[in-house]
């Protein structure tokens, strides 16, 4: 009774769930990231005139 | 970001890895092989570790709830939604975890059993604690129903508990107390790796909240001076 | 305490009175939880052996979701005739008009169960044992509405205020509703009130606890 593929499944779940959530709080970063270029450029815009 | 707390987010991400891979060691090969169920046990640590983590996360959602609907300051809401998006993010793992391990010794994936259930409706409570804030006409609306159903919630849980209890007394084995220490001991490491992982990714998730409020204040004020 | 007493009755004797002049909540609430017994028959095909096992969650099913349309009720009306902020504008505390709200919920369920629930003793052919089965309605029925009374409050203000009631309502009574379930069965096979002691007081322990809360939290819900 060893079931080691059950074993397997389990923990790689539980990788897959955490990287998945890394991954969704790296796309809110990237959102943020994209939001204050377009910021600096609006700035360095108004410095321009 | 200061100075200070850069030195303290690396310090703990140094201590969550060290944590992690003690665990995996002490899991893997430190663990003796449980003699009734198999390998498959090993299981076990991590999903208890996670259960606890949940709870950890869903009692500061209810502590912050609170302290929110007193003071009335962003930042409590703000860990509070975090800390109840962790929650649900490691009761989805437990809920996971738990039919893997049951398939292969009970033969059945599922059985309505207290624990499983009372995280099932656990779960579920959560999950409509999102929801309210996604629904809410404005933001902090949302913020106060979501504190609402983060006390009413949290309450409710240990009442769930009992009644399910009384309704199916179907003792599942492994209690704590009754583990032998080559067997708590990885449990306890891997709660702690588990916790201190817990911390990472929460206060990571609220600086990049603080970080998006202030892009979007700079945002308004800019808007604002074109304007006049 | 005088005063509130007054202010609890005045706004629980609107309800009614606007209630009895439309009979929009009560009628629709009756029809449906008639048709929940009756559908929910089909559902589980019961015959004489399986109606001890099923009944009692066909009538506790038809309860909560009777009272989760006529609780959605409860506060949408005042939404969309724009009177909850008359209600606000009362020189009352938030905590009258959580209880006025609650005495009226809570006695429009009760006349719904009470006829509802003979139907559905006759219909399955069971014993009509009425002071243990009112006992549990009356208590479960509290319970139900404290919650829910909190709830319609909360989901009235919200976008999708239909589909919000039952996803905040449903998780949060489940302890509620298996005791009801359980005590009923045990009244319905001839049990005493020792037999269903332990029912009842998790339902006691499920009202007093979110009574308490639902009144502290009020305030913050339909605040603006």
């Amino acid at each position: 009774m060893d079931n080691l593929n059950y074993l397997f499944a389990a923990y790689t779940i539980i990788w897959a769930v955490i990287f998945g959530y890394v991954f969704f709080m790296h796309q809110r970063h990237r959102r943020l990231q994209r939001e204050l270029d377009l910021l600096k450029e609006d700035v360095d815009e108004q410095k321009m005139d | 970001m200061g100075e200070k707390n850069i030195v303290r987010s690396n310090i703990l991400l140094g201590l969550g890895f060290a944590l992690m891979t003690a665990a995996l060691y002490l899991v893997f090969i430190f663990a003796p092989t449980e003699e009734a169920m198999g390998q498959i046990q090993r299981i076990f640590y991590f999903h208890v570790s996670m259960a606890w983590v949940a709870f950890l996360a869903f009692f500061v959602v209810f502590i912050c709830s609170i302290l929110y609907l007193w003071k009335r300051a962003i930042k409590w809401d703000t860990i509070a939604r975090f800390s109840a998006e962790l929650g649900i993010v490691f009761t989805t793992l437990v809920l996971i975890t738990g039919p893997i391990w049951a398939k292969p010794v009970w033969g059945v994936w599922w059985i309505w059993e207290p624990r499983l259930t009372a995280t099932l409706v656990l779960w579920l409570i959560y999950i409509a604690y999102l929801l309210v804030r996604s629904y809410a006409a404005e933001a902090s609306r949302g913020a106060r129903f979501a504190a609402v159903l983060g006390i009413v919630g949290f309450i409710d849980v240990p009442i769930v508990y009992l009644s399910i209890h009384l309704w199916r007394t179907h003792h599942p084995p492994a209690l704590v107390s009754d583990l032998v220490p080559s067997m708590l001991l990885p449990l306890l490491v891997s709660v702690a790796a588990f916790t201190v992982l817990y911390i990472i990714l929460i206060t990571r998730s609220i600086s990049l909240s603080n970080l998006e409020a202030e892009v979007r204040q700079l945002k308004d004020a800019r808007a604002n001076q074109r304007r006049s | 305490m005088k005063g509130l007493f007054t202010g609890v009755f005045a706004i629980f004797w609107k309800d009614i009175l606007s209630e009895l002049r439309t009979k929009e909540i009560a009628t629709s609430v009756l029809v449906f939880a008639l048709l929940v017994v009756v559908i929910f028959n089909f559902a589980f095909e019961s015959g004489a052996d399986t109606i001890g096992l099923v009944a009692p969650g066909i009538l506790w099913v038809a309860f909560a979701f009777a009272g989760m349309l006529g609780l959605n009720r409860a506060f949408a009306t005042e939404k969309e005739n724009s009177s909850l902020e008359g209600l606000m504008l009362c020189p009352v505390e938030r905590h009258v008009i959580y209880l006025g709200k609650l005495a009226g919920s809570f006695t429009f369920m009760l006349i719904v169960e009470a006829i509802i629930t003979p139907i559905f003793l006759v219909l399955f052919n069971l014993p009509v044992c009425m002071p243990r089965l009112g006992i549990i309605i009356v208590l479960a029925t509290l319970g139900f509405t404290s919650v829910g009374t909190l709830f319609s409050a909360l989901s009235a203000n919200t976008k999708a205020r239909d589909i919000m009631l039952p996803i905040l309502f449903l998780p949060i009574i489940v302890p509620v509703m298996i005791a009801a379930v359980k005590a009923t069965g045990l009244v319905l096979d001839g049990g005493t009130w020792g037999d269903i002691s332990t029912w009842l007081q998790i339902i006691i322990a499920f009202d007093v606890i979110f009574l308490v809360v639902s009144l502290l939290v009020f305030e913050f819900v339909i605040e603006e």
